[in-house]
């Protein structure tokens, strides 16, 4: 016997009430600049000093919860902080080859957010420093059923992984090397 | 899988898209299925908000509303009228709709049928009429014997032991007017009677004939019958349990007691009549589904409204199946209860009001009013000046 709750009726009515609810609702939004690793070049400290690739822009629906400005004392002065959480639906993230993202050119970037990507808000850039993946309705991610499960098969079809949650921190435009004029 | 559509701003109703498919064909349902739908989803909110709901819920929902409408009026007249439909035979009285016997266009003349049928029950009882039959019987009287058993008589007249419930026993004593004696008349049976008590029956008196007022017949009559009462043994008798015990003990001299009797099982038998044809209970009163296309407006938009409440429900009971809805990094209740607990009310209160209406046209009501409307009439023209002609 599979599981009687979260069939994938009911994460249907849930995307359908989610997609309302972020993109006609609250309809806060951002952009999404994916970090091309592969074409960045790094020194030998691993770090990229010189130049830096990203995908993108995607913009993409998103609840947005910001944090307050925090100026801390360092032993080389005052620094400044300026967080940011961007909680986005998961499917919206998946490709557009998903059944449920197949019929709306609204919806499926084909984006995995990483730490490192930068996301455009409000003229201010943000680095991903976390990203989560952990909500899951009635505890359950479909994408894991255990097939061949003799216990409960069919798993694939009940709970659903609802959210990626991205925290990241405003970084300096000049150090992300992103033109403002290429986004607009 | 795929996301399930929810109400995309439009429908178009086929044929097989109801449960039950009671209207689907009538031209009229078709249109305002899809009118309906439009109507409810913007009540609900479309196109401010998404409602999650199809249009086949939106199509059950109408069906629904027609249905119970068409089962409220329906109720009412079946109330209304039951006395005088019980007992019609539905193959052979009821006209048809669509194929099927009903009741829906027809005008009903009451009929004191059913007033009749109840009250043979005191005829029965009463012994003027009724639908059970009274039997006769009889049993020879012994001298000295007082007591007879009535169950076993019936025994061996092959009814059934303890079936008899007697209603009348013949046993009096002889009228006052057969030993009413006369000594004025010539003839009758006061005359006659005496010299035949005396063994002269072939002797004439005489003959006279003097004629006195009635009154002093009934009390000549009543003076006999007190002394029969107070000088003689009175002619009684009791009956328990079908043991009759009888006074005075007889002597001998009358040579049969008869009695009238009817049969318990023949009582409750003949309480049951008619064949699977006839209407028997409210069940079968053959009243149809209602005609949409001759539902008139109001109850047209008694069904709309009625309808949207179950939309109502229907759609709390979606918005409610989980009592929250997560949401990137949250979750959110929705309007659930209130969907619910304003389609409650609204059901009731539509369903008060249409028995309401109902009633109000009840024969009870309407002539009520009518009378009332009468009472009114003459009072408004009693103010009407009446002139005084000169001729």
């Amino acid at each position: 016997m599979c599981a009687l709750f979260g069939t994938a009726r009911d994460i249907s009515l849930f995307r359908h009430i989610n997609r309302e609810l972020i993109s006609d609702i609250i309809t806060q939004q951002c952009a999404f600049y994916k970090y091309k690793l592969e074409e960045t070049k790094v020194n030998i400290y691993g770090e990229a000093a010189e130049e830096k690739y990203y995908m993108g822009p995607v913009l993409l629906n998103c609840i947005i919860e910001r944090k307050d400005k925090e100026f801390i004392e360092t032993d080389l002065g005052i620094d400044f902080n300026f967080g940011a959480i961007f909680k986005f639906l998961r499917d919206d993230l998946l490709d557009k080859n998903k059944d449920f993202n197949i019929d709306t050119a609204l919806y499926g970037a084909d984006l995995v957010p990483e730490v490192g990507d930068i996301i455009l808000y409000q003229d201010g850039y943000y680095e991903v420093d976390n990203v989560s993946a952990n909500q899951f309705f009635v505890g359950k991610n479909p994408d894991y059923p255990n097939n061949i499960n003799p216990l409960n098969p069919g798993l694939e079809d009940f709970g659903s992984s609802i959210s990626i949650i991205c925290e990241t921190h405003q970084i300096p435009g000049d150090k992300t090397g992103i033109s403002r004029e290429r986004f607009l | 899988m795929a996301n399930v559509q929810i109400w995309p701003g439009s429908s178009n109703f086929f044929p097989g898209n109801t449960p039950f498919g009671f209207y689907d064909n009538d031209y009229q349902f078709q249109q305002d299925a899809d009118k309906f739908s439009t109507f409810a989803a913007r009540r609900l909110g479309y196109p401010i908000v998404d409602v999650e709901l199809q249009d086949l819920n939106f199509y059950t929902a109408f069906e629904e509303a027609v249905t119970i409408y068409g089962n409220e009026v329906y109720a009412y007249k079946v109330i209304q009228d039951y006395l005088s439909l019980e007992g019609v035979n539905i193959g052979n009285d009821v006209p048809t709709v669509n194929g099927n016997p009903s009741l829906a266009f027809s005008s009903i003349t009451p009929n004191m049928g059913s007033i009749i049928k109840l009250s043979e029950q005191y005829g029965t009882e009463a012994g003027t009429g009724g639908n059970v039959d009274w039997y006769t019987g009889s049993i020879a009287l012994t001298s000295s014997v007082q007591d007879y058993d009535l169950n076993a008589w019936a025994v061996g007249q092959g009814y059934e032991n303890r079936d008899l419930e007697i209603k009348r026993v013949f046993y009096e004593s002889p009228p006052a007017i057969v030993k009413f004696f006369d000594p004025y008349a010539g003839t009758g049976a006061g005359t006659m009677n005496m010299m035949d008590s005396f063994g002269w029956g072939g002797y004439s008196p005489a003959i006279n004939f003097v004629l006195m007022p009635l009154n002093y017949d009934l009390q000549v009559l009543q003076q006999i019958e007190m002394n029969d009462m107070i000088r003689r043994s009175n002619y009684s008798f009791e009956v328990q349990n079908n043991k009759l015990r009888i006074f005075p003990i007889p002597d001998g001299t009358v040579p049969n007691l008869y009695f009238q009797f009817l049969l318990k099982s023949e009582r409750l038998a003949n309480s049951i009549s008619g064949n699977t044809g006839l209407i028997a209970n409210v069940s079968n009163v053959p009243y149809t589904n209602p005609v949409y296309t001759y539902i008139n407006s109001v109850g047209r938009s008694w069904i709309f409204e009625y309808a949207l409440t179950l939309c109502k429900e229907m759609l709390g009971y979606v918005r409610g199946k989980y009592s929250t809805v997560p949401i990137p990094g949250s979750e959110v209740i929705l309007n659930q209860q209130d969907l619910l607990s304003s389609s409650a009310a609204d059901k009731v209160a539509l369903i008060e009001k249409l028995r309401l209406y109902l009633d109000e046209t009840s024969r009870t009501k309407l002539l009520e009013r009518r009378s009332l409307e009468t009472d009114y009439r003459q009072k408004e023209l009693s103010q009407v000046p009446q002139l005084i002609y000169i001729a």
